[in-house]
């Protein structure tokens, strides 16, 4: 029988290594929780068997008792988010090209961006949500909690854009407006991404957190309902889907970023 | 603006536009070879911090003339990438003039081309983006500056490479880039800041005989900072010698012989000992 040999060049030897890490990752992850739940023994912490087959009747039935999907309230919950970053989106991004471009500004607004941001999003929930409702106030939470890694990444990278390129575009004739399009928009691309990365992952805990606050119709008001009727193998499956929701957006996100920063030649 | 357009060797120049023009060569199409193209008179650089003032160059004035090559060499620190960056227009001197054709140049403009130490290259775009980002600025038509940059691409060697990414590139193929991004704007003068520097002995060698081979076919006026003496007198059909900081003028040697030079030649071996020697004895270290 032909031996296996690891070949670090192969991309293939890479993916298979990396898969079988994974599997066995997860797998032990699950035989862990098992054995956990088995010697805590509680009630509110079921087994990894019951929590799957929940997820299975979930996936298939939705939510019984309240009539109504799963996907339901997946939907509701994606959009909100997807508003949320949208909104982040168009604002951070011009904000962040002008603070970072416009020195005597950014030093001006630098202390209001210090003192809001280290405000925790979710704590923002409740003012939101009694002032604007709670499908928009808990848009604007997730709003909030993508805002600013967006924004701090742009700002950051309009500073770490190499001189020389605005020096060299001078000389090539290119005005200030032009240096703006051509060099410093396109340069702080990789930076952007690198922000909406980060700014979505913090957002979808936002979403989650917002929802549980106030009944809007996503999942994290399911969660809720969920636990509140005492079924918390429903409540650990529902976990499942947002971790997988979560790590799906920001995979997304991830990929992108590390296409357009190698087609590019920059790291951000 | 008017869009009065002239076209020259099948190129398009805007008259009317000094900044935009992709040809402002043209605007002194009327100076003959060898006279007097750029004058830079009086020209000081003094730097202030808090607590002491720094003469980077003092009371410098020399002449460039139309399609020849100006080396400046100096010791180390002496201010010689300082009165380039004045040139270009990039860096206010502290009082001076830079005249081309006897129009005062203030800010930096595509007629003062730049090739940098360190390429400055753009790495979002491709190899020939990059030769054609001047082109685009003057806004000139797509077609063109695809047949123009075929052109410049073939000149410098990187016509297979003209979809490369520059972080593919080695550095003597960045720096043909950077040549052939400003040489593609036709400038009226070129200015290049230790180009070479950042290149290994070999590969500055063969990037000398392509600029000398460049230059064969199309005559241009070039002020070229370097810190090898030897490179100077290769290339150049003057050298300027600076003192230690602040910078004068300490000689102008005209270089003999037409390009390509022999590097063996005893005359070749003469002159390089002479400047060798008296920069040496500027080296106050």
């Amino acid at each position: 029988m032909a031996k296996f040999t690891y070949d670090e060049n192969n991309r293939t030897h890479r993916f298979l290594r990396s898969a079988v890490i994974i599997v066995l990752s997860l797998t032990a992850f699950v035989i862990l929780w098992w054995v956990v739940t088995l010697i805590m023994n509680n009630v509110n912490f079921p087994t990894p068997d019951k929590v799957f087959e929940a997820l299975a009747q979930l996936i298939q039935y939705g939510d019984r008792i309240g009539g109504h999907s799963l996907w339901e309230y997946i939907g509701t919950s994606l959009q909100t988010f997807l508003q949320g970053f949208l909104l982040a989106l168009l604002v951070a991004v011009p904000l962040g090209l002008l603070l970072g471009y416009v020195k005597p500004l950014r030093e001006f607004t630098a202390p209001w961006i210090e003192i809001v941001r280290p405000i925790a999003p979710i704590a923002w929930a409740p003012i939101f949500i009694i002032t604007f409702g709670s499908s928009v106030g808990s848009t604007l939470v997730v709003f909030i909690g993508i805002f600013f890694p967006l924004l701090t990444n742009i700002i950051f990278g309009v500073q770490r854009i190499d001189k020389n390129w605005l020096d060299a575009a001078k000389t090539l004739g290119a005005s200030q407006g032009q240096i703006f399009y051509k060099i410093v928009l396109p340069a702080t691309v990789p930076y952007t991404l690198n922000g909406i990365k980060v700014g979505l992952g913090v957002g979808w805990m936002c979403i989650v957190a917002a929802e549980m606050y106030k009944r809007t119709g996503g999942i994290g008001q399911f969660l809720v309902d969920v636990v509140n009727n005492g079924q918390m193998a429903n409540a650990f499956a529902i976990l499942i889907i947002i971790a997988v929701l979560g790590l799906l957006t920001t995979g997304v996100a991830e990929y992108l970023s590390k296409i357009v920063s190698r087609r590019m030649g920059m790291d951000a | 603006m008017s869009k009065s357009e002239m076209v020259i060797e099948g190129e398009r120049y805007k008259s009317s536009d000094r900044v935009r023009a992709d040809r402002t060569d043209m605007l002194y199409k009327d100076i003959p070879e060898g006279e007097t193209l750029v004058e830079i008179k009086d020209l000081n650089v003094v730097y202030r911090s808090d607590d002491k003032t720094t003469v980077a160059v003092d009371d410098l004035s020399f002449d460039i003339k139309k399609g020849e090559l100006v080396s400046i060499v100096g010791p180390s620190g002496c201010g010689k990438s300082t009165i380039l960056r004045c040139i270009s227009g990039l860096l206010q001197p502290t009082s001076g003039e830079i005249r081309i054709g006897g129009n005062l140049c203030t800010t930096a403009g595509s007629d003062r081309g730049m090739v940098f130490q360190d390429f400055a290259l753009f790495p979002w775009r491709s190899v020939r983006q990059n030769v054609e980002f001047g082109l685009e600025i003057a806004g000139v038509p797509k077609e063109e500056r695809r047949e123009r940059s075929d052109r410049y691409l073939k000149a410098m060697g990187l016509l297979d490479f003209a979809d490369s990414r520059i972080h593919e590139l080695s550095g003597g193929m960045k720096q043909r880039v950077g040549i052939a991004r400003a040489m593609i704007m036709h400038p009226a003068v070129i200015l290049m800041d230790e180009p070479f520097g950042a290149l290994d002995a070999q590969t500055r060698n063969i990037l000398q005989e392509s600029l000398v081979k460049v230059l064969k076919n199309s005559s241009r006026t070039i002020v070229f900072v370097t810190h090898s003496v030897d490179e100077a007198l290769f290339l150049s059909d003057r050298v300027l010698v600076l003192s230690k900081r602040p910078a004068t003028v300490h000689t102008i040697v005209n270089v003999p012989g037409d390009r390509p030079r022999d590097r063996g030649s005893p005359e070749f071996i003469k002159l390089r000992k002479e400047i060798l020697s008296y920069l040496e004895s500027q080296n106050t270290m």
